[in-house]
């Protein structure tokens, strides 16, 4: 078990975790349209460049030029660090950076100066830590969308075993061409906003964020990560078993002995994808959870790939800290076979734990319990 | 006709990576997807992109495409008659 | 006491298992031609190999000869094991493929492309030709060590149930090839210690 002592988010709703809770709570979104390198209409949560890198640039003075990726990433790991008073040059905090393609945009560039080692996820890692002097080799996970709950298990292990007293995780991805074309290709973009677990559920949007949550070892009233678990379908490489099976097997071992009636809600992957959304029900019902509320944030954030796990955690577990369930935005008309239930407004709870799932490609599959301690 | 299927079973060996597979090994009227030469949901994203490379073929419509990549056949017929290419 | 109880090394001038070369003379002359050979010398009868980006194979091929050295049963779901691979490029290889689909002179992105711009598919790939229900992560170094992987090595042990994990460096950049893949068990009785020193002499 480790303990949250801050947290951070920066998204197209804000460069705060107050601002963008204060944005889910009042519907909002940050899923505009936009356009594919083709022309062709899409809806995407973009971060503002102009406004990050001017924030960028005050925040921290320096003459270096960042990629956009990183200014990201830098500025929500310093808020959270910051928040969290820790001391992040010390030896006794270890960075985590979750990430499906980081600087990958620089592929797509004829000439820049950025070096050849720029693109790989070690030399991004490399200069988190670095930046905030850490002498620490800093981990990094890339598991595709459940990237971010594998870090926070890192986080577990690394604070269980001793060696640390703190840990920096931070979730980033952006929707540069390259993402976008891709998933284009696989027709699995909504044009318009998408709509999670809904009958008219189309496909779902990419959005931009970086994510941080600091954890420490030592215990303390509140947000405490329980457990974590990582299980694969082997089923298919980008499409999720019909049977949830990876799934349900990561929240039975997340579970453990946790009765489902004690579990407040599940901020779900909830892609709005028409099989993702369908197996997470199945898994869901076979843990016995399928009567617990479920949401998804997507309609908010779009898809953050590899700050999903991060972000979307952060989210809930705001919730979670005022006894509040959220209504899963995006949802009119159930669309869903089997048993689920999907929260269609804000209510209240008193249960004292959440959970956290996550589905990649590759058939990987996570979930997360976390528990509100008085 | 037979130099267009001939040509479209080139380029469907090519695109999905059929290493093992002649032109002569396909045939021209067995299913393509689930029995014949049992092809996923990757192999009729990756055909899609193929019509429209090699015939300005556009398909939007992820169901009418079902019908279309029934076979090597009905794939033939529909380029014959919409090809831009 | 963990144990390594198969390897499997794979560079760009031999394939090694278990301390046995294997008898493959490659003739072909880019690194994709020789995953090639190394399949077929295998007799792997897995047509889904030929759809794999280079990345994948490499993995793919290693894993099997580990797997096959322990009479691995295919057919029967597996829940104690999990797939942990590390690497330092994660899949640019794939990803410069995809890049040139996606030239604005010649737009074309493909899907069978994008599919393996993850370096984790390999892992999910190995899960699916063997039925592993177990943990799959994958995990960037900015180079090969073992100091490093036997901690994350360890990591997986730590989730309940899991007894054997198929494990490893997997790199694949530019047409070089640099495997090591192991499988690493807790109760064997048999194999050479799983530390520092042994996964480097392997390597």
């Amino acid at each position: 078990m480790i303990f949250k002592l801050s947290d951070n988010i920066v998204s197209s709703l804000g460069f705060t975790t107050a601002a963008n809770y204060k944005a889910v709570l009042e519907g909002k979104s940050g899923i505009t349209p936009g356009k594919d390198a083709a022309g062709n209409p899409i809806s995407i949560s973009r971060i503002d460049a102009g406004k990050l890198d001017a924030t960028f640039q005050d925040t921290f003075h320096v003459k270096e030029a960042y990629t956009l990726a990183e200014q990201a990433m830098l500025l929500s790991a310093h808020i959270a660090i910051q928040e969290a008073g820790i001391n992040a040059s010390s030896d006794r905090t270890c960075f985590v950076l979750s990430s499906t393609k980081g600087n990958i945009h620089l592929l797509g560039l004829p000439s820049h100066d950025f070096g050849k080692d720029r693109v790989h996820l070690w030399h991004t890692a490399k200069l988190l830590a670095g930046f905030f002097g850490n002498p620490n080799f800093p981990v990094t996970v890339s598991n595709a969308c459940i990237s971010g709950a594998c870090a926070q298990i890192a986080a577990i292990h690394l604070l269980e075993q001793g060696n640390y007293d703190h840990v920096v995780v931070t979730g980033m991805d952006l929707a540069p061409d390259f993402i976008v074309s891709g998933f284009q290709s696989f027709k699995s973009l909504d044009q318009e906003r998408c709509r999670p677990f809904d009958a008219r559920r189309k496909g779902l949007n990419l959005g931009e964020a970086a994510a941080t949550i600091v954890y420490g070892k030592e215990k303390k009233p509140g947000i405490s990560l329980v457990k974590g678990s990582i299980r694969n379908d082997a089923n298919h490489i980008s499409g999720p078993s019909r049977t949830g099976e990876g799934l349900f097997r990561a929240l039975q071992t997340a579970m453990e002995d946790l009765p489902a009636c004690e579990i407040a809600f599940i901020s779900a992957h909830g892609t709005a994808t028409p099989y993702n959304d369908q197996m997470e029900a199945v898994a869901f019902s076979r843990a016995g959870l399928g009567s617990t509320p479920v949401f998804s944030l997507k309609a908010h954030f779009g898809h953050t790939l590899g700050a999903a796990g991060v972000l979307e955690s952060v989210i809930a577990l705001k919730a979670l800290e005022q006894g509040l369930v959220l209504p899963s935005t995006g949802f009119q008309e159930p669309g869903i076979e089997g048993e689920i239930n999907v929260s269609k407004s804000l209510s209240k709870t008193d249960k004292r734990f959440c959970l956290k799932t996550l589905s990649g490609f590759g058939g990987c599959n996570a979930a997360l319990l976390f528990q509100n301690a008085l | 006709m037979e130099e267009l299927i001939l040509e479209l079973k080139k380029q469907i060996i090519e695109a999905l990576n059929l290493e093992d597979i002649t032109p002569d090994d396909i045939d021209t009227n067995a299913p393509l997807f689930v029995e014949g030469l049992g092809l996923d949901s990757i192999d009729a994203l990756e055909l899609i992109v193929l019509m429209e490379k090699n015939y300005g073929i556009k398909l939007e419509d992820p169901g009418k495409s079902k019908e279309i990549f029934k076979s090597v056949a009905t794939m033939a017929e529909y380029i014959q008659k919409h090809r831009t290419k | 006491m963990k144990k390594i109880t198969s390897y499997c090394r794979i560079t760009d001038h031999q394939v090694i298992l278990n301390g046995n070369k294997l008898n493959i003379a490659f003739s072909g002359d880019t690194g994709s031609s020789r995953l090639t050979e190394i399949y077929r010398y295998l007799d792997a009868g897995y047509a889904k190999f030929h759809k794999m980006d280079n990345l994948s194979k490499a993995g793919f091929l290693a894993s099997e000869m580990v797997l096959r050295s322990l009479d691995y049963d295919l057919e029967i779901p597996d829940g104690s094991t999990s797939v942990v691979f590390a690497n330092k490029s994660a899949s640019l290889d794939d990803d410069k493929r995809f890049q040139e689909t996606i030239n604005p002179n010649n737009y074309y992105p493909s899907p069978a492309v994008f599919v393996y711009t993850l370096p984790n598919i390999v892992t999910g790939e190995v899960a699916i030709r063997n039925k592993i229900l177990g943990e799959t992560s994958f995990f960037i170094l900015e180079d090969f060590d073992a100091k490093k992987m036997h901690i994350f090595i360890d990591w997986a042990f730590l989730s309940p149930g899991i007894s054997r994990v198929l494990c490893g460096w997997t790199e694949y950049l530019d047409g070089h090839c640099d495997v090591l893949v192991m499988m690493v068990e807790k109760d064997s009785p048999e194999g050479m210690d799983f530390n520092t020193l042994n996964i480097n002499q392997l390597y």
